[in-house]
């Protein structure tokens, strides 16, 4: 009796893995790095802790833990995030506020409300466009796509879909990047940024992935400096909730009264 | 042929021993920069630390200076505590208590080797999500320039302990006003108000005294408006009074060019009797004053470069300093009056000349990761003097090393030609709990 069972039980495993490909199959480019960032990120305001180790020359140099919230504006889509320094002491509850390029600093011991620019990052080695959630699909587009065999961050074979993005958003933070996404399931496996010069600026692995909000997301992400490959941070998300905010937190004003927990 | 042999048998025998668990290739013998990075994050031990209500640090600091009549250098050392507590007790109610004790050898300024300074001690009460009450002493800091902050207006006679110029340091350990301020925020903007209490007449220096007298001399308030038009303009509007002197009026206003560059303007004007005028009126309150209308003027732009320098240049303008013929007049007159207005320029925090110009730089991990260079040069551009400033930093674990160098030079009784202090350095020791 088990063996018809199990046969079953295979073939409706193979129709799933098919149909699923097949839909794959018929998403163009966008759409696929729309799924891709639907398995990173949920789809409703959301808080995590996100620890940090930094490497060079394969030794730590540093580490440090974040509690950041997000919420996506409503009229673009794109992320707003709230970040808080938990750790390192000398950092602890410092603010940064991202808005598309409207970032501000907040020193909770002068009272200091500072404009940063995009290129600046005071506090740590992570680049602020690195440790806030990001949506690709808002300010890149993806225009071209092929399909290869890559290695994911477990070392495991995948065949993947790979996407060209450029930029269509002044807040994009890099030129144009490569993403490969898993076709069989559309999970984000590596991307490469680039700057206008073609110069690899980072290689980033999603990996560890885990049940999140109902669906497997990535709980980590490596991130590879593109210039000098020996600096490496690794940047692990836990202690994810769902939390609603009222958008008027997301301001300057409030930076000083703004609390994770 | 032998040598790729060997190199073959070499590789069975690792791949063996890798098998048994035996041997694991270090990260820095894979050729390929993904897997070595691969194989750090496999053993990284990323352990989320929780976040503390509570922020402490104790720091010990020896120093020398050179004194610019004698010549003769002289030597102190201090010792200094340093708390933060935000306690949030229910969703609603907030505390947040903030205190420093610094100690001095020998004695700075007054009979005592201590003084303490309360810098917050409030109650925070969220009445709706985006309508906020605070009560009780409150370190209120407006201005979005880096070295001169006209619309600061509650910075007047908050320091009681100066433990190094740098512009952060000068703003974090101030004591805050006893006052009630309300916050309402909406989409895009908020409005905060404050009324702030006359208390006491007298300023103490005594080493615990909670210094009413300081900041809390003379009635105030407050109102502030902030509204965002676009990405990136997003405005701050102030309106300020103080006793029975007319209104102060102020703007903050911010702006990226691109992605290096941030350029900002902030502004104060009403009316009101000049610098020198308020300083006689503190010893004989009935002298008639010069109130006319006057502006004061902060103008920067602060560029970051790819390898983490940020570089700012910044025009300052106090409208109610002293011109060139005016300030001269007054360096060579009776000492008693110059004294006088320079104490009061200092207990004010403002500019005692009209026009500086006012530089900063910082590096992050310059040349050594966790080692910040930040650099300052105030030029007075009414007298041609000027001070420099320089501090290394060394952060390593919960320790701060730091060295800090500064030099004042200009003519006698200049803006910073006056400080007694020709130059001076600093070495201090910060251990964050």
């Amino acid at each position: 009796m088990k063996m018809p069972m199990m046969k079953q039980l295979t073939a409706a495993l193979i129709l799933c893995f098919l149909l699923i490909n097949m839909a794959c199959a018929g998403m163009n480019p966008q759409e696929i790095l729309i799924a891709s960032d639907a398995v990173r990120n949920p789809d409703f305001p959301f808080g995590l802790t996100n620890t940090l180790i930094e490497y060079r020359n394969g030794k730590q140099t540093e580490s440090s833990t974040l509690a950041i919230y997000s919420k996506a504006d409503p009229n673009g889509g794109q992320f707003r995030s709230l970040i808080r320094y938990v750790a390192p002491a000398r950092d602890a509850n410092k603010l940064i506020l991202f808005s598309g390029k409207d970032m501000w600093f907040f020193d909770p011991s002068s009272k200091a409300s500072i404009r940063l620019s995009p290129q600046q990052r005071l506090l740590g080695q992570a680049s602020n466009g690195d440790v806030v959630t990001v949506n690709f699909a808002k300010d890149y587009q993806a225009t071209t796509t092929t399909e290869e065999d890559s290695t994911d961050g477990e070392r495991q074979p995948r065949h993947c879909y790979k996407l060209g993005l450029v930029a269509t958003s002044p807040d994009a933070t890099y030129h144009h990047i490569e993403m490969w996404v898993d076709t069989s399931n559309t999970r984000p496996v590596k991307a490469r940024f680039y700057t206008e010069s073609n110069k690899l600026l980072k290689t980033a692995y999603y990996r560890r992935y885990q049940k999140v909000f109902g669906i497997e997301r990535p709980t980590e992400t490596v991130i590879i400096d593109g210039l000098e490959s020996d600096w490496v941070t690794v940047m692990r998300y836990t202690e994810w909730v769902r939390r609603e905010v009222p958008e008027a937190w997301l301001q300057r004003d409030y930076l000083p009264r703004f609390k994770p927990e | 042929m032998m040598s790729l042999l060997w190199q073959r048998r070499a590789s069975a025998v690792l791949a063996y021993l890798v098998a048994l668990g035996l041997w694991y290739p270090s990260p820095g013998l894979c050729a390929d920069p993904d897997e070595s990075a691969l194989m750090l994050a496999d053993s990284a031990l990323a352990v989320a630390e929780n976040a503390s209500d509570l922020r402490a640090f104790a720091e010990g600091e020896y120093a020398g200076a050179t004194q610019r009549d004698s010549n003769a250098s002289s030597y102190g050392r201090r010792l200094s505590f340093d708390v933060q507590y935000d306690h949030s007790f229910s969703p609603v109610w907030r505390a947040v208590f903030a205190d420093r004790l610094d100690a001095n050898w020998p004695k700075k300024g007054s009979d005592q080797n201590a003084i303490n300074t309360i810098k917050e001690a409030y109650l925070s009460w969220r009445a709706q999500p985006d309508t906020i009450l605070d009560l009780g002493r409150i370190n209120v800091r407006n201005g979005v320039a880096i070295g001169y902050n006209p619309t600061d207006f509650f910075r007047a006679g908050a320091l009681r302990s100066v433990v190094s110029i740098s512009p952060a340091s000068l703003k974090e350990n101030r004591q805050g006003s006893v006052m009630v301020r309300f916050q309402q925020l909406w989409v895009g903007g908020g409005m905060t108000g404050m009324y702030s209490p006359r208390l006491s007449n007298h300023p103490s220096q005594d080493a615990f005294n909670p210094d009413w007298g300081a900041t809390n001399n003379q009635e105030r308030w407050l109102i502030s408006v902030s509204q965002k038009f676009t990405d990136n303009i997003n405005p701050q509007f102030l309106i300020y009074q103080e006793g029975h002197l007319p209104l102060q009026f102020g703007l903050n206003l911010t702006a990226l060019t691109n992605d290096a560059t941030v350029v900002y303007a902030e502004w104060a004007g009403g009316r009101s009797p000049s610098l020198l005028t308020q300083a006689f009126q503190q010893t004989a309150p009935a002298i008639p004053g010069d109130t006319a209308f006057y502006n004061r003027l902060a103008s920067g732009i602060t560029y970051t470069t790819p390898n983490k320098i940020s570089l700012t240049a910044e025009l300052q303008y106090n409208g109610r300093g002293m011109g060139k013929e005016e300030w001269d007049a007054l360096r060579h007159g009776p000492l008693v009056v110059y004294s006088l207005y320079r104490s009061w320029a200092q207990l004010a925090q403002d500019m005692p000349t009209r026009k500086m110009v006012f530089f900063y730089a910082t590096w992050q991990d310059a040349l050594v990761n966790h080692l910040d260079l930040s650099a300052m040069r105030s030029a007075d551009i009414v007298d041609s003097s000027q001070r420099s400033w320089l501090e290394v930093r060394y952060h390593i674990g919960h320790f701060d090393y730091a060295v800090q160098w500064q030099r004042n030079s200009g003519l006698r009784f200049s803006n910073f030609g006056a400080v007694s202090q020709m130059q001076s350095w600093q070495a201090s020791l910060r251990y964050y709990f």
